[in-house]
């Protein structure tokens, strides 16, 4: 069993089917990623996931608990910690001190392990924002606010990363920047789950994909086996791959 | 043109000390420089009555020192965690009624009544937070409004309970020490201690990682849930706090005024707390303070009445959020530090 | 039942102002997405220029048009100047607003005085119809109140301006695209319903005397009535003026009078926390983009 397992998950909001019975089981030990068409309901099942939304039907376990409608940050002090595609970062306040109300957060949810990392210099480094510790994050070119909304998240000390569309707006270059950064994930203990659109992206990422389509799970299993589904290349890709 | 200019500068202004490059406030040098700052505040500002200032001036210097207070309480709710409230006197009438109806139901004086005051403005504080939890912006703040009115409303038609429209009086502070604090310098001196409690107080949450959490809320209420805040929760703090300082305030301004009626704790009296928190900016340690000495004083130095005095509040509330949204302190801060560059700038020419 | 008709059109009359300025912030709440706390103010203000203008020998209509014709002006000045730089941080709108009816009140305060200011009834009749005597000033100010209740209902659902208006507060990026003037429609807004508040204020004179701090308490009562009627909803601010100032008028007879207010204080609360687009469907304002 999978740390985090979906069964039967559904979201509606009025009459609109966003997640129409999506069963899924991510693992917290490598880099897992969603991709599907817009519209198809992968940002929603990353907030129904971490309780931005109440589901409307169906489970959400993680380690053999069950929290679906639980709060956020409830969610998020279990070690399931999410970005968001648009709202990155602390926007007025200096970049250390984004990471620093992270890492006080997530220093809190270590149960007698060592923190990964000790101070907000050291995760910046990491990412590739050394030096950058007193700019206002909101100024910050938007490469770096990604690499921001990252270090944001990593500081909150996950279990399991979920990254919604982490390349979009970036350029091939800082995507691939990006790339090197997620790979190393896994490696520190850290899962990963990431939604994107960005094909090159994706298919070095991740071992495995997931392909939801209007709200459905149309094809789930290694990246070569998914890419070369007919399904998915009629649905997602319009049938040329 | 020149305004949308000035708009598009606004980012750099607002972020006051925690938002600019070389600006870090836990720096060593930067704490010395504010300690030093504080303790030669605090000596000049104790030395005062010794100059032979005259009553006149002491007794505005007490209403600006219990004013500064309860603007402390809204500079955190509203400077750090960004939810501002035109119904803060009612957390003032709250603190000022308890200690006054104690004091009369029950013979309860002073001392005993103090925190009772300021636990309940502190719950008081809190309830009118809860709808905070579902309305943000505009929607909260004309809630605020309404509480604030209601409770005078209360308090009017409360009988002899809230003494009416007439309001309540009450009588000396008992002396400790064989202090009398009938005596206007020894009240100067009881307000000046509360005040520097409340800079201390409010200087250790801006610096600590609860103050941290407040500007993470305020900045990006989304993003902080993602990280594991209980942003309900420190609202609902913030609030408490916020109502526990304006608590001090209220029971400290009942007993320099010795009478209080409903009138003191309305909508006006909410709309210039509001307005002296805007005008001395919530964000910097001093904001507060300059504001209240500001809409305090200015009236006595510019020799104005009270009708052109408001006059002039309003329109300097309207320049400060159209060209310094961060209020005076932060373009004070911010004049310091182009000369402080400036001046390094000049020594290290000088030393080349 | 004679006293029960005397009362009715008494309340109607105290209504129309209510709605008047219920209307004109539930249209620049709603559709323009400022919260205008001086609106109360502008309301002082057209009682106060009325009188000004009656004190100067004119007929009291002619006073009425040129009030309202004040109140626009400043309407447009205050957004201009003031408002059109917040649009992006409207709390800093709000909070410039307070400080604007503070000005506001002082000045005519300076320039006058601070002692309440009455019209002699501009139109001295009383109508009697069988038992039922009807002051005539209060019946007309109902007349023109409905008057221009349909004005603007039909300005607003049914005119390409009012389409184009509801556009943007959908969705203003995509209506700016479509080439609608969203800028100049704020200001649009903002100036039609600073006039409505001219006009009410110069009603409210032709009834009551006023003082300059008139505006604090209507203003309570026109965010009731927007906030009842759904922000941005004509009819709804309409009915909800009906209903609280029927509520106000009878209970000034029968009930609590000393905690009318307190009543509507309590239904505004509650109406925020609940349904913050109001009851009757509103808007929660245009996004800002």
């Amino acid at each position: 069993m999978a740390a985090l397992e979906i069964n039967g998950l559904r979201k509606a909001f009025g009459g609109v089917i966003a997640l129409g019975g999506v069963d899924l089981s991510i693992p917290d030990d490598r880099i897992t990623g969603v991709v599907g068409p817009n519209g198809s309901g992968k940002t929603t099942l990353f907030n129904v996931i971490t309780g931005v939304y109440p589901p409307t039907g169906g489970s959400i376990t993680w380690h053999g608990e069950d929290i679906s409608g639980r709060a956020p940050h409830q969610i998020a002090r279990k070690g399931l910690v999410r970005t968001f595609q648009q709202a990155m970062s602390f926007p007025g306040l200096p970049v250390k001190e984004n990471v620093q109300i992270a890492l006080e957060r997530g220093g809190r949810q270590l149960r007698g392990g060592e923190p990964r990392w000790h101070s907000p210099e050291e995760l910046l480094d990491f990412v590739g924002l050394g030096g950058r510790g007193n700019d206002d994050a909101g100024s910050m070119p938007f490469g770096n606010l990604r690499r921001l909304g990252v270090a944001v998240a990593l500081a909150a000390n996950p279990v399991l990363l979920l990254l919604d569309e982490p390349a979009a707006g970036l350029s091939d270059g800082e995507a691939s920047m990006l790339a090197d950064l997620i790979i190393k994930l896994p490696g520190m203990g850290i899962g990963v789950c990431l939604i994107d659109h960005h094909m090159t992206f994706m298919t070095a990422l991740c071992q495995r994909l997931i392909v939801l389509d209007f709200g459905t799970k149309i094809a789930d299993g290694t990246t070569q086996s998914v890419l070369t589904d007919p399904k998915v290349m009629e649905v997602y890709l319009g049938g040329e791959l | 043109m020149t305004m949308e200019f000035l708009n598009l500068k606004m980012p750099m202004v607002r972020g006051g000390s925690h938002a600019k490059a070389g600006t870090d406030p836990h720096s060593p040098d930067r704490r010395i420089e504010q300690i030093v700052f504080a303790v030669a505040l605090i000596v000049l500002v104790a030395a005062l009555p010794s100059l032979n200032i005259g009553y006149r001036f002491l007794s505005i210097a007490i209403t600006t020192g219990y004013t500064a207070i309860a603007l402390y309480g809204l500079g955190l709710q509203f400077g750090q965690a960004g939810i501002m409230s035109v119904g803060h006197a009612a957390m003032l009438g709250i603190g000022a009624y308890t200690a006054a109806m104690l004091s009369n139901h029950l013979g309860i004086g002073f001392w005993a009544a103090l925190p009772a005051s300021i636990v309940l403005a502190a719950i008081a504080g809190g309830l009118v937070g809860l709808p905070s939890l579902r309305v943000s912006g505009q929607h909260y703040i004309i809630i605020t409004f309404c509480f604030c009115a209601l409770l005078v409303i209360c308090l009017t038609n409360g009988g002899s309970f809230t003494g009416a429209a007439t309001g309540l009086d009450v009588g000396s502070i008992p002396r400790v020490l064989g202090i009398n604090f009938d005596k206007l310098f020894n009240y100067y001196y009881l307000v000046l201690g509360a005040l520097a409690i409340t800079l201390a107080t409010t200087y250790a949450i801006m610096n600590s990682s609860y103050g941290r959490t407040l500007r993470a809320i305020r900045e990006n209420e989304q993003l902080a849930r993602a990280i594991g805040i209980n942003v309900d929760m420190h609202k609902i703090g913030v609030f408490m706090a916020s109502g526990a300082f304006a608590g001090l305030a209220g029971i400290l301004q009942v007993y320099y005024l010795r009478h209080i009626s409903p009138t003191l704790y309305g909508a006006f009296p909410s709309l210039y707390l509001a307005l002296m928190v805007m005008l001395g900016g919530g964000r910097l340690l001093y904001g507060p303070l300059i504001g209240a000495i500001i809409v305090n004083f200015l009236p006595e130095v510019m020799d104005l009445n009270p009708v052109d005095s408001r006059i002039a509040y309003g329109v300097a509330l309207l320049i400060v959020i159209l060209l310094l949204p961060g209020g005076v302190s932060s373009g004070l801060l911010a004049i310091y530090r182009w000369v402080g560059g400036l001046l390094v700038r000049r020594g290290s020419k000088a030393g080349s | 039942m004679e006293i029960l008709i005397q009362q009715l059109v008494n309340s109607l009359s105290v209504a129309s102002v209510t709605i008047l300025i219920g209307m004109g912030i539930t249209l620049i709440f709603g559709l323009a997405g400022i919260v205008n706390f001086a609106h109360g103010e502008f309301l002082m203000i057209g009682g106060i220029a009325t009188w000004f203008f009656v004190g100067m020998g004119l007929n009291f209509f002619v006073a009425l048009v040129l009030a309202m014709v004040v109140v626009g002006a400043l309407g447009f000045v205050a957004e201009r100047g003031l408002f059109r730089f917040t649009l992006d941080r409207p709390m800093n709108g709000f909070i410039m607003s307070i400080g604007l009816s503070v000005i506001l009140q002082h000045v005519v305060v300076r320039v006058f005085d601070e002692f309440q200011k009455s019209t002699p009834d501009p139109l001295n009749t009383v109508w009697v119809v069988g038992d039922v005597h009807i002051i005539a000033m209060r019946a007309v100010v109902v007349a023109i109140t409905a008057v221009v209740v349909a004005i603007t209902y039909f300005g607003i659902s049914r005119s390409r301006y009012g389409l184009a208006l509801r556009a943007s507060v959908a969705d203003q990026s995509t209506a700016e695209l479509m080439g609608i003037p969203v800028r100049r429609y704020v200001t649009g807004v903002f100036v039609y319903g600073s006039i409505l508040a001219g006009l009410g204020g110069a009603l409210m004179i032709g009834l009551f005397p006023i003082t300059p701090f008139v505006g604090s308490v209507i203003i309570t009562r026109g965010f009731v009535v927007s906030l009842m009627g759904g922000l941005g909803n004509v009819n709804g601010a309409v009915l909800a003026g009906l209903v609280l100032g029927l509520v106000d008028g009878f209970s000034a007879g029968y009930g609590y009078p000393e905690w009318t207010d307190a009543y509507s204080l309590v239904i505004m609360i509650v109406i925020l926390v609940v349904r913050p687009q109001g009851l009757l469907g509103g808007t929660l304002g245009p996004k800002a983009s």
